[in-house]
């Protein structure tokens, strides 16, 4: 299995950026993950990996090899598309074995291979069929059968499960999931649902606007996002951001009262340059770090809010919490605990996962910078 | 394409905003379809039916004597005339190599024109213009470029010198060539639209799955481009051989059945049986039935793989 | 942008890169092919269209001119194949044309038929028959766009008993010969005293115009989305009222596209033309192609009636050139 390098790779169209100077690597047997909204340049990068489109400027190397002016079919690549690209007058079978007979093997040799990848995509009772005529979870799994087949130094693919069904999405995730294990493939996955991504990738970068906003684990960009995009992007609902202002340890915000800053971060804020000029700050937090502390009015050090709604989320509950100045949080709170609409109370936050962003620059501010 | 789920008719009479009654959906059918079908009717339904019955007699128009039964007579004097046979001959020939060349010329234009480049579109409705001009008229200036004196073909073929250049319409075995390059010319165009419309529905994603298998050019062009503009290069294909087989202006125009009978398309003969000559109306009564039989044939096809390729 | 510096990798192309193409087509050899390609389109779309210029050069030709040996590529025009069109003339004895010369207040066609020892006699039935052309074609397609808007809409709406078989009826009709219907047709007028009338012929055009018209219509009308239709029955409009308001609004390209290929058809129609009319109602294509003169085919005036008779249809096609893409392939093209 190959690992892939990308060498200030960039897209132009005219003087616009798709994709502005990006270096990643994948490590062999890696599934990373292209996350981000749509035109942020996710696609672009995969297809220019792929060699469907041309890099206006940077180098593309697979396994040391530099493959950026390659035709797509030498780079020894699999290509998954959103909407399967299966032939419609094939039956399944020959689609799966289409590559297979452009490279010019016997046919008792393709047979053996179809049988094989078939088994393993649990289609063998497809073969014979036309896709036409199947659900799109199985046409899907053809489509990957069909790049399987080929044995390639990496998979790349474009928004697979995007043409599927809710309810085949899950089960087709996991699918994926298991085959890349089981094969230990490198694969470049892209996708604009971050519930997939994390649930996928062992790296995810994360793209906004051409841009690479962040690389890291799922972990990594939940509980320690670069920057407010990635801050917003990730979670379900994103992270909460709160603009305030810095002083003496606290944080003040617009509608009244003060967070108190956990003791190490202190430090870190109260440091030289931190912080822009007039001490801005954002204050940002997870919805699972919120601790409803009592209902009321007074505690120094919490925060105030007034219940604006409380979902049931099955396990626990989602409240949102309106703070003095109409800006509502998201926090969550066990479900035994049920709060009024209109009641109101104090919370406080989980010291480990509150986080700080500097709002001139929208960058996170390192806990040890 | 859009479903048409047809709702319930209406049985009873809606009132409007107004409370006033209004006509209920069932009788805005009936007023709707009924001139159309009343037309229809009465110009294609009932003279078909009084044809079918002329052809069963020794009618002519000329004639002051009522049409007299003779029963099927007239089938069998046409269907045992060789001439008929010959002129089916001729009018399928025609067809054939008519509806061949414009297939092939015209799929080859619609891959050549198939990437957009500047002037794309006028180019496109520039050769669009053939095909709306009166055949008639066609006819008539290709008489004039056909001509081995002053005609330009000659000439931009190459043939300089006026005897041994080729005549087009005068000779026999060339004149229904000379046919089938008028029609090829107005028509090959209409074939490359209908399979510019089918090229460009093939979504790009298929040609880019097999640029990473590796696929060579011609198995991508057979096994990928092809299939996917067959169904129109059907379509177009089948009402060409309909529209070669009704044919009936150019020929005239051109050559009005001649050099001698060389050219006489089952058209042709029909017109002069019935308005020419004898004016025997029973008998190219007769001829035009049987004309019709073939074309309903192959009209069945057509609009059967028409209608399936428009739900496709 | 971004040079990357050192030599040119190997197999990229020498240009910067700034269209976005797949990398086998980056190379200036793609670039190349595709100007190829354009200047073989351009080339047989010009190819394609001699014949029509060379038709009409020649209406602009002098009758010598038109049938000299070898062709004129150049030549000095003359509209003398328009007035052989126009007008009936006579041939004058040599002292008339003496006379003639001598004659200072000419109008411009005695002048030009006097150039060929003629004089005007009077208007020739062209324009009149043109007139006809107009007039049958005209009337003809307002009733069958009419009529046939109102039985598309009737079909794609709601349930009609036997409604594919009758679909199928009414398409078959195209597929007739017209040599097949013309012969009862004839009788039938001769009969009913329609022979040769503007009412017959304009009567004939509209039943056969209409099947193609219900056909093409009703695929534009399917494309509607019914619930416009629906939202104006809630608010309280009558179906009648929803037809009119909605759906035809909704519907005028392709009424547009119909209208367009039913005057085209009746304009250019012949086999009828010819069979069924002799002065009277009498149109242009049955006698363009005998347009004769004293003395045999004159190509000039052939030329110039032929493209009298083309330019309307050419500046239709051109105008209207994205409806009538759509009607020729059947609705297949669905871009603009």
């Amino acid at each position: 299995m190959a690992n892939i390098e990308l060498k200030q790779v960039e897209k132009k169209f005219g003087e616009t950026f798709a994709v502005k100077p990006l270096d990643m690597s994948v490590q062999s047997g890696e599934f990373i993950v292209f996350l981000g909204p749509s035109g942020c340049g996710k696609t672009t990068t995969l297809r220019m990996i792929s060699g469907l489109e041309a890099v206006t400027d940077g180098a593309i190397l697979l396994d040391g090899r530099d493959v950026t002016w390659l035709h797509p079919s030498e780079r020894d690549i699999a290509f998954v598309f959103q909407f399967f690209a299966l032939y419609s007058h094939m039956s399944a079978r020959e689609n799966i074995a289409f590559p297979l007979q452009a490279a010019g093997l016997k046919r008792d040799q393709i047979r053996q291979q179809v049988a094989q990848v078939a088994t393993m995509l649990r289609i063998d009772h497809l073969l014979d069929r036309r896709p036409g005529s199947l659900s799109g979870g199985d046409q899907q799994r053809i489509a990957l059968a069909r790049a399987l087949v080929r044995r390639p130094a990496a998979f790349l693919m474009d928004e697979p499960l995007g043409a599927l069904d809710a309810e085949f999405r899950e089960s087709m995730r996991a699918e994926i999931k298991r085959l890349h294990i089981d094969q230990g493939a490198t694969t470049v996955y892209v996708t604009h649902d971050q519930i997939e991504a994390m649930a996928m990738g062992d790296r995810i970068v994360i793209m906004s606007a051409a841009v690479v906003q962040q690389i890291g684990t799922p972990a990594e960009v939940y509980y320690d996002p670069a920057n407010l995009f990635v801050a917003r992007f990730i979670g379900s609902p994103g992270m909460n951001l709160l603009d305030g202002v810095y002083k003496a340890g606290a944080v003040h915000l617009p509608g009244g009262g003060a967070y108190t800053v956990p003791d190490d971060w202190r430090r870190v804020l109260d440091a030289p340059g931190a912080l822009p000029a007039d001490n801005a700050i954002v204050l940002g937090f997870r919805p699972e770090a919120v601790r409803v502390t009592r209902p009321g009015n007074d505690s120094p050090g919490e925060l105030g809010a007034a219940v604006y709604a409380d979902d049931l989320h099955g396990g626990y509950s989602m409240l949102h919490l309106q703070l003095a100045d109409g800006v509502i949080v998201h926090g969550r709170a066990a479900r035994e605990a049920r709060h009024a609409i209109h009641s109101v109370l104090r919370f406080d936050l989980d010291p480990t996962l509150v986080r700080f962003f500097n709002p001139q620059t929208e960058r996170a501010i390192g806990r040890d910078s | 394409m859009a479903q048409t789920n047809a709702e319930p008719i209406a049985q009873v009479t809606p009132r409007g905003a107004g409370g006033r009654r209004q006509m209920s959906d069932r009788r805005i059918v009936q007023l709707f379809i009924l001139p159309t079908i009343i037309l229809l009717i009465l110009m294609n339904i009932f003279p078909l039916i009084y044809s079918l019955y002329l052809s069963f007699t020794n009618y002519s128009v000329i004639s002051t004597d009522p049409p007299q039964w003779v029963g099927i007579q007239n089938y069998v004097d046409i269907l045992s005339d060789t001439d008929f046979w010959r002129n089916f001959g001729i009018t399928g020939t025609y067809a054939l190599a008519s509806v061949t060349l414009q297939t092939v010329i015209g799929f080859v234009l619609a891959l050549l024109l198939r990437t957009k480049f500047r002037g794309s579109g006028i180019i496109t409705t520039m050769i669009l213009v053939p095909m709306m001009l009166s055949p008639i008229v066609v006819a008539v200036f290709w008489r004039l470029i056909f001509n081995p004196s002053y005609g330009i073909l000659n000439p931009l073929l190459g043939f300089t010198n006026i005897n041994t250049s080729p005549e087009w319409l005068g000779e026999p075995g060339l004149a229904l060539l000379a046919i089938v390059i008028v029609d090829v010319w107005m028509w090959s165009p209409f074939v490359m639209l209908l399979c510019l419309a089918g090229l460009s529905a093939i979504p790009e994603y298929l040609y880019e799955a097999a640029a990473i298998d590796r696929a060579g050019g011609l198995f991508v062009f057979f096994r990928i481009t092809l299939p996917q503009v067959l169904p129109l290069l059907l379509i177009a294909v089948l009402f060409r051989t309909i529209e070669a087989f009704k044919q009936f202006d150019l020929v005239q125009g051109l050559t009005a059945g001649g050099p001698g009978d060389a050219t006489e398309t089952v058209s042709v003969q029909l017109y002069q049986l019935a308005f020419q000559g004898q004016f025997n109306t029973g008998l190219s009564s007769a001829l035009a039935y049987i004309v019709l039989i073939v074309i309903i044939a192959i009209s069945n096809l057509y609009i059967r793989a028409l209608n399936r390729a428009r739900e496709g | 942008m971004a040079v990357v510096s050192g030599a040119p990798r190997s197999g990229g192309p020498r240009q910067k890169v700034v269209i976005s193409t797949r990398v086998d087509k980056v190379s200036t050899g793609a670039r190349l092919t595709s100007n190829v390609r354009a200047a073989i389109a351009i080339v047989i779309a010009l190819i394609m269209l001699i014949p029509v210029f060379w038709m009409a050069m020649t209406a602009f030709k002098t009758r010598p001119d038109a049938v000299a040996v070898p062709p004129l590529l150049f030549f000095q025009p003359s509209l003398e194949g328009f007035v052989s069109l126009l007008t009936d003339r006579r041939q004058l004895n040599p002292e008339e044309i003496a006379a003639a010369k001598e004659r200072t207040d000419l109008d411009f066609f005695n002048q030009v038929a006097l150039v060929r020892g003629q004089t005007v006699l009077g208007v020739s039935a062209f324009p009149g028959q043109l007139l006809n052309s107009l007039i049958i074609a005209g009337v003809s397609t307002i009733f069958s766009v009419a009529f046939g808007v109102l039985a598309a809409y009737a079909f794609s709406r709601f349930p009609v008993p036997g409604k594919d078989d009758l679909l199928f009826f009414i398409l078959s009709q195209r597929m007739l010969p017209p040599v097949v219907v013309t012969i009862p047709i004839f009788l039938m007028y001769r009969q009913l005293g329609l022979y040769d009338t503007h009412f017959g012929m304009i009567l004939l055009y509209t039943a056969f115009n209409l099947s193609f018209s219900v056909w093409l219509l009703k695929g534009f009308i399917d494309e509607i989305p019914r619930e416009y239709e629906e939202a104006a029955l809630v608010d309280g409009y009558t179906r009648l009222q929803a037809f009119r308001k909605i759906v035809l609004p909704q519907a005028t390209t392709g009424i547009a596209a119909t209208t367009v290929f039913s005057l085209i058809f009746s304009w250019n129609e012949y086999a009828f033309a010819l069979m069924l009319t002799s002065d009277v109602a009498r149109t242009a294509p049955p006698s363009i192609p005998l347009v004769l003169g004293t003395g045999g085919i004159e190509w000039a005036a052939i030329a110039a009636g032929s493209l009298a008779f083309l330019i309307p249809v050419v500046i239709v096609t051109f105008l209207l050139r994205k409806h009538l893409l759509r009607g020729v392939t059947f609705g297949a093209i669905r871009k603009g």
